[in-house]
């Protein structure tokens, strides 16, 4: 029984884990499905996230939603800021090129966040019961954490939802699967370009502000994620909203599996190993097609 | 033929030589060129940016007092990130292109081995910014240090914390979190054996790598191992997650730190949490040296806050290279090292009453460690005993 309850803790810890990656990894999947860019300087949305909810907190003290509506904004404005700046000019050149901007961006907006921030660690935080420590059954939980699954939840819906059935969405997916036709059709291509910057930084940005309630935040912060998240990117199907989740979900389980069963040291190390275990056997990961290019 | 050409090649060596000499004066007669190598940013910046205002403050109070040599003191700062690849070339920079004749640095143990082989071979002294790593010093030739540390090194900070653990908080059943990195295993080994040594027992050992800040699983593991005490071997950012996170999942554990986690930063980063946390301490604002405690009302009247273990290392590293400098009569790397070994009386502001820089034959500093315990949201010194 008590390894069972064990058991418990970890799936939870995973499932708390596995949530902030699919937030990320779900506005990357879609950059990348979408227009092709592979955008390393993600893992820097989601600590201006951070900071963008700890500032706010402390300048305004709103409540929980206008803090999270603040960032959301604010990280949209910035990914379209990037967009425009970073990405558009590269757009239609060898891919290589945006590759190499995104890291430049990324160790950019990482030094630029140590100058305005400093190198000290600041936690956003949520008063009353988000703070509090709680119990169900065996397993051990946090306000904090629970919102993480919660939003995660909520966001990835409306996301899903949008994408399906409305107009916009539909534009998107067309981009998607052929960008000729979808231009051909009517798409908007830079407007297409926009919204998925947007969407994509926002999304990052709210984890980065939840994260930052439970694990802090830093100028490095996003580093390590971005990694994470382009491996869940991998595992999902690149391009694929619904292979992100499950991906991510999945990578966050056996992160805390692994940690908790095999060893602590292991756990950074088993992502990786699954992907290029994907990638030898399944190359277009757990729910990507293989689609025929002429 | 070959005359010729070797009278050629002799002329031209004296011709670069006298160029040398004509430019060497002009810049070597204003200033004693110190280097600094601290990670100033990446994962450790914490600590380094804490570090450099201890280091120039020492600077600028030998400045102040009209210099050393009668010249004054010239800092040259480079970022080392805290990676060795980056320390090697800022090493290399302070030395073949700023021209320094000691340095003060740096934080991070692996990067201070890596940096101290290139500072050695160059005959320039380099004395650590807070790097605890026995391994560094234990590098040194003995009884020819090139690297010297002004405090304890691993080993004598993890056999005082294994004592501290099994007699002063009564505690038998040691578990251990380590930080994947010299620093975290160079401690974490040690303690090991001493914990044992004293008669306790290491009934776990997880590690995590830098960057991580999710413990919930390895701490609900622990939990069901009922330890009696947690050490923690790693850095101050990690450490308040671990004791935050402790509390979450329902342990109440005694936890104990390393030297880098006494921070009043992590107090407040853990918040309730950190009641009855234990840490090294090898300096604190109320310490019971009379020189750390004028250091203490001199570090508040300039930058109006209180001094932390990080700006205490930051001055004696700094304090000491310039001193020694001063005994050895010259600004040169060779007989300031020679200097280093003969600072027997030289006071510290780290550590208890009359500690002074009394290098061994392996360049450390063995001085007596406190430990102090979280009250009411502030540390609390224990004597130096």
């Amino acid at each position: 029984m008590d390894s069972f309850n064990l058991f418990l803790q970890f799936l939870a810890n995973g499932v708390v884990n596995g949530s902030g990656y699919v937030l990320v990894a779900v506005g990357l999947t879609l950059i990348f499905g979408i227009l092709g860019v592979v955008n390393f300087a993600h893992g820097e949305f989601y600590m201006l996230g951070g900071y963008a909810a700890v500032t706010a907190a402390y300048f305004l003290g709103w409540g929980l939603l206008p803090t999270f509506l603040i960032v959301a904004v604010a990280l949209g404005l910035f990914g379209i800021l990037s967009e425009r700046i970073v990405f558009r000019p590269l757009a239609g050149k060898d891919a290589t090129n945006a590759i190499i901007a995104s890291f430049g961006l990324s160790v950019l907006l990482q030094n630029g966040a140590l100058l305005v921030f400093g190198a000290q660690p600041q936690t956003l935080r949520l008063d009353g019961m988000a703070q509090t420590a709680f119990q169900i059954g065996p397993v051990f939980l946090t306000g904090q954490r629970v919102l993480i699954v919660l939003a995660t939840l909520v966001l990835v819906s409306i996301l899903m939802l949008v994408l399906r059935y409305t107009w916009t969405g539909r534009a998107l997916r067309a981009m998607a699967q052929h960008p000729m036709v979808a231009q051909i059709s009517g798409v908007h291509v830079r407007r297409v370009s926009v919204v998925t910057f947007a969407v994509g930084a926002a999304l990052a940005g709210i984890a980065g502000g939840l994260m930052s309630a439970v694990f802090m935040v830093q100028p490095t912060s996003g580093s390590m994620l971005v990694l994470k998240a382009f491996t869940v990117v991998i595992l999902g199907g690149m391009g694929s909203v619904g292979g992100a989740v499950t991906a991510g979900l999945l990578l966050g389980i056996i992160e805390a599996m692994v940690s908790g069963y095999l060893g602590n040291e292991l756990r950074d190390m088993i992502g990786f190993f699954l992907v290029i275990v994907m990638l030898l056997v399944r190359p277009q990961g757990l729910f990507g097609r293989i689609t025929e290019r002429s | 033929m070959y005359r010729i050409f070797s009278r050629a090649l002799a002329g031209a060596g004296a011709l670069g030589l006298a160029c040398a000499l004509m430019a060497a004066p002009a810049a070597a007669q204003d200033t004693v060129k110190l280097g600094v190598m601290l990670p100033l940013s990446g994962p450790a910046a914490l600590a380094g940016t804490s570090i450099i205002e201890g280091v120039r403050f020492a600077a600028e109070e030998a400045n102040a007092k009209g210099g050393v040599l009668g010249k004054q003191v010239e800092l040259f700062i480079e970022n080392d990130e805290g990676s060795s690849t980056k320390g090697v070339t800022a090493v290399r920079k302070l030395i073949e292109s700023d021209g320094v004749v000691g340095i003060s640095g740096t934080y991070v143990s692996a990067v201070a081995l890596a940096a101290s082989k290139v500072a050695r071979e160059f005959h320039v002294p380099m004395v650590s910014a807070g790097s605890t790593s026995s391994n560094v010093t234990d590098a040194n030739e003995p009884g020819d240090p090139w690297f010297f540390r002004a405090f304890p090194g691993s080993v004598e900070q993890a056999r005082q914390s294994a004592e501290d653990i099994v007699h002063k908080l009564g505690a038998k059943r040691v578990a251990i979190i380590q930080e994947n990195s010299i620093y975290g295993s160079s401690l974490a080994d040690q303690l090991k054996k001493d914990v044992e040594a004293a008669g306790g027992e290491i009934i776990a050992i997880e590690t995590y790598n830098p960057d991580e800040r999710d413990f919930y699983s390895v701490l609900t593991k622990l939990r069901t191992q009922k330890p009696e005490a947690i050490y923690m071997a790693g850095l101050m950012d990690a450490g308040a997650q671990i004791i935050k996170q402790s509390r979450e999942v329902g342990m109440d554990t005694q936890l104990v730190g390393s030297g880098s986690m006494m921070s009043d930063k992590l107090i407040e980063l853990a918040g309730p949490a950190s009641e009855g946390f234990a840490v090294s301490s090898m300096f604190e604002p109320s310490t019971p040296n009379p020189v750390g405690q004028a250091f203490t009302e001199r570090f508040r009247a300039q930058f109006n806050k209180e001094p932390d273990v990080y700006s205490a290392l930051g001055y004696d590293s700094m304090n000491v290279l310039i001193e020694a400098v001063r005994r050895a009569g010259k600004a040169d790397g060779a007989a300031i090292q020679q200097a280093l070994m003969h600072m027997d009386d030289f006071p510290l502001v780290q550590g208890p009453a009359d500690t002074t820089a009394k290098f061994d034959a392996q360049g450390s500093v063995p001085f007596k460690i406190g430990l102090a315990i979280v009250k009411n949201g502030k540390r609390e010194w224990l004597p130096f005993d």
